[in-house]
């Protein structure tokens, strides 16, 4: 039963993940801004929820929104403020790269300084797990999160296909020079490329915090996560993200039937390594040379 | 005060020539390694190990976490830097993030997460290195040497490469360079004397444990690097010496809850990299960055 | 850079090709997602030639450098240096073999001087050292040195590549290729936004290494640069090669010239 458990575990990390890596790899796809700050993204949506919800005890509501506000302002604050400077200037990868370190830094201390580097959790009502079989636990939130993934996935869908803003991001993905050749003004571009994927980070934010917990070293996971599923799905490549953000969820807790707890982390970075070493390109990206 | 400053000095000779190895591959290359104190780590307790278990004379602690952690280097090298730079990143955080959870949990090596203790100090020529003086001495004796062959590998044709790889990868291959071959050599060349540092922190401490090779050293010897100035011989000094000294300096500011230094601090760092790079690529050290202005 | 192929064999040429092929594109094809951008291409490089590419924007032009220098790999097709396929060869070895580029948007190492922009080129080696000592290294400095002043740089030696005028960034490339010794150039709008003094110069420069036995393909928008120097002309539109001959054939036709300036916008 063990492996049935991880297994649900395993899909309910892996569909989260996925939301994460895909606003990764769609900020990274059509900016090529290494958006490093992205997990700071995903621990401020974390903690908002948890600070309007189990600390200042409203509504779910009003947390989730607070949580998406937050987000999303955090990314296209970052986005206004720390990269469109450096790239009137200068904009080398180096120097964008540092500069969202930076950031990520910064966010992470200040949430352990308000609220403290130890483990919290968020209790909700469907946080609690029932024994649908013997041995197997299941949260009600296990579905939501399957549930909720693939509500946006398919949202996301709809918008690149749909609309023009949409297709514009889509065209990007596989040739990010072609920014200027569309009819669309680049700042107002990437304003958009970096709210949507700020806005992915919130529901796996808010069902993360519900489901396991959140301290502030989080943040560097969630961005190894990011990094990991966007390369071993494929640079450029959103479903390919998607994918890898499943494949290592599903390893991550697959690997607790093997190994200690404390090993999963390093599960990730073998499946990264062993995708650099034997496919570079990923699941779905394309073989170039250089 | 003696003492204190006897302390520092020698710290800052450490991280000087694990500021300047990071350098060399970061601001010359365009390497970016998240994984440096990860190296650092491994040539600690690769000393700490020989000196444990085989002998504590330098001339075979040195070169054996030399050895050590520039085959490990190699290892993450070879299929990280046949790709795009962006892999190497994230390549080197996980490998962090591993190393990190190896320390912590190989006992038989690395006594887990107790560290290992009780490191014998120093044999050098058979005398025991234990006064603090004579330490200084021994880590400077280190760091001028990795300065000296840093500053004269980034004058000559391989020190060429590697700024031209990092001014255009492109061009650097149609003028028939080998890129990643280069690359790997600059990492294994960076790393293996991030290894001395190592084996240097383990003797001098007595003790090590996984607490001084995580991420977050990682991060400050980016900060220091950064904020002295990528790409240039005196930026990673300069970058040292500052951010060794504010620890000492923020404590002086009664008015900050001391329980909250080690997070106003990074904040600090963070801070200083992020105005760095807007107003001032280049850091303390280096030029005033002309784009494409 | 050296040569690893031999030059060919005097029987070769005596045999009655004054301009033996250097290097062959056989049926080239690359697409870029749905996009088709190199289409069944086909194109002999000859030596002692200057082959110029027009064609539209977006023709493939560039793209069907990349291909050449390895820099992207192609679909399906082959490309032939002195008979052998170099396809799927890493993009260093390329350059190693003989083959040079130029790149439109330049790449020069901003970071570094003039002087070191061109002597890094001629240190192709990965070693920590470069082989011969300190009398092959004199020798670079000088050969590095020479260069410089037949491109007029040896005032700016020290000057970082960042800090150049647009001219003086252009004729910086040109040293970098002329440095690199290839048996062929293939050369990226060298000399767009050149004044008339400049472009004279260059094709000074470049008629003199093309007498001295280097084969050169040009991209070129410019038509009255593309009289001037050209012995062929390639025309491609939407990455089909849609003529290839001398000049005087492939410019008097009307219908190529609809497309080329129809679609100057």
């Amino acid at each position: 039963m063990l492996l049935l458990q991880l297994l649900i575990n395993g899909v309910q990390a892996g569909a989260l993940y996925a939301l994460i890596a895909v606003g990764f790899s769609l900020i990274f796809g059509s900016t090529r801004i290494f958006h490093f700050a992205h997990g700071a993204t995903f621990t401020i949506a974390a903690y908002v929820f948890y600070y309007v919800y189990s600390l200042l005890q409203l509504h779910w509501l009003a947390a989730v929104l607070a949580a998406t506000v937050a987000a999303v302002a955090f990314g296209l604050a970052v986005n206004r403020l720390v990269y469109t400077p450096i790239q009137k200037h200068e904009g080398s990868f180096f120097t964008v790269f540092v500069a969202s370190f930076g950031v990520g830094i910064i966010a992470q201390n200040v949430c352990g300084m308000l609220f403290g580097r130890a483990f919290v959790s968020v209790d909700t009502p469907l946080s609690r797990s029932v024994e649908l079989l013997p041995d197997l636990y299941v949260s009600p939130l296990s579905g939501i999160a399957i549930v909720i993934a693939l509500a946006f996935f398919a949202g996301l869908q709809a918008f690149l296909m749909r609309t023009h803003t949409g297709m514009a991001l889509r065209a990007l993905s596989d040739n990010p020079g072609l920014v200027r050749a569309y009819g669309l003004s680049p700042q107002r571009l990437s304003m958009a490329v970096f709210a949507l994927g700020s806005l992915l980070v919130v529901p796996a934010a808010v069902l993360l915090a519900a489901s396991s917990g959140l301290q502030p070293a989080l943040g560097h996971h969630i961005m190894l996560i990011s990094l990991a599923a966007t390369i071993v799905g494929g640079v450029g490549s959103l479903r390919g993200a998607a994918c890898a953000g499943l494949l290592l969820g599903l390893a991550e807790n697959l690997a607790l039937n093997w190994f200690e707890p404390q090993w999963s982390e390093a599960v990730t970075f073998i499946v990264l390594f062993l995708f650099i070493l034997f496919r570079p390109a990923g699941f779905f990206g394309r073989t170039t040379v250089s | 005060m003696l003492a204190y400053l006897l302390n520092l000095a020698t710290l800052i000779c450490i991280n000087a020539v694990l500021a300047i190895t990071l350098n060399f591959i970061m601001g010359y290359a365009g390497i970016f390694s998240l994984a440096h104190a990860a190296f650092f780590g491994v040539g600690a307790y690769t000393a700490a190990y020989v000196a444990m278990h085989a002998s504590a004379s330098l001339f075979l602690a040195i070169p054996a976490a030399m050895l050590v952690t520039g085959l490990l280097s190699l290892v993450l090298a070879l299929p990280a830097l046949r790709v795009r730079g962006e892999y190497f990143v994230a390549a080197s955080l996980g490998l962090q993030v591993l190393a990190v959870t190896v320390f912590s949990e190989w006992k038989s090596v690395t006594g887990g997460l107790g560290g290992t203790i009780g490191i014998p100090p120093a044999d050098l020529f058979g005398h025991a290195v234990s006064d603090p003086v004579e330490f200084l001495l021994l880590a400077l004796a280190c760091l001028v040497p990795v300065i000296l062959v840093t500053t004269v590998l980034l004058r000559s044709s391989f020190g060429r490469s590697l700024k031209a790889i990092r001014d255009s990868e492109s061009a650097a291959h149609a003028s028939g360079k080998n890129v990643a071959a280069i690359k790997t050599l600059s990492v294994v060349f960076s790393s293996s004397l991030a290894g001395i540092a190592g084996a240097l922190y383990a003797f001098y401490m007595g003790f090590i444990n996984v607490e001084s090779f995580m991420l977050d050293t990682s991060v400050l010897l980016m900060a220091m690097v950064i904020i002295g100035g990528t790409g240039t011989l005196l930026g990673p000094l300069v970058g040292t010496v500052l951010l060794m000294a504010l620890p000492g300096l923020f404590s002086y500011m009664s008015f900050l809850p001391q329980t909250e230094i080690g997070s106003i601090q990074q904040i600090a760092y963070g801070l200083a990299m992020v105005l760095l790079m807007i107003y001032r690529p280049g850091g303390i050290v280096g030029a005033r960055s002309k784009g494409a202005a | 850079m050296n040569a690893a192929v031999p030059a060919p064999a005097p029987a070769a040429q005596a045999a009655g090709d004054p301009h033996p092929v250097l290097l062959r594109i056989d049926h080239l094809h690359r697409s870029f997602g749905g996009l088709k951008v190199t289409n069944d291409v086909s194109l002999d490089l000859r030596a002692g030639m200057v082959t110029t590419l027009v064609g539209p924007n977006g023709a493939g032009k560039t793209t069907l450098f990349n291909l050449i220098t390895g820099h992207l790999l192609p679909d399906s097709g082959d490309i032939l240096w002195n008979g052998r396929s170099i396809v799927g060869q890493r993009h260093f070895r390329i350059a190693r073999l003989g083959v040079a580029r130029t790149f439109q948007d330049l790449r020069l190492f901003d970071h570094m001087t003039v002087e070191e922009n061109v002597l890094t080129v001629m240190e192709p080696a990965s070693w920590l050292w470069q082989p011969g000592g300190r009398a092959a290294q004199a020798a670079r400095r000088e050969r590095a040195h020479g260069i410089l002043e037949r491109t007029g740089l040896a005032a700016k030696a020290r000057t970082r590549a960042i800090d150049l005028a647009y001219a003086e960034r252009k004729f910086l490339s040109m040293a970098r290729i002329m440095a690199t010794d290839a048996r062929i150039w293939l050369l990226d709008e060298p000399a767009s936004g050149l004044d008339r003094g400049s472009y004279e110069h260059f094709l000074e420069l470049l008629r003199s290494h093309v007498a001295g036995g280097v084969t050169v393909c040009i991209i070129e928008h410019n038509l009255d640069i593309v009289v001037g120097i050209s012995d062929r002309i390639a025309f491609l539109d939407q990455g089909r090669l849609l003529a290839d001959g001398a000049p005087d054939e492939v410019l008097k036709d009307p219908h190529l010239a609809a497309i080329y300036f129809g679609d100057q916008a």
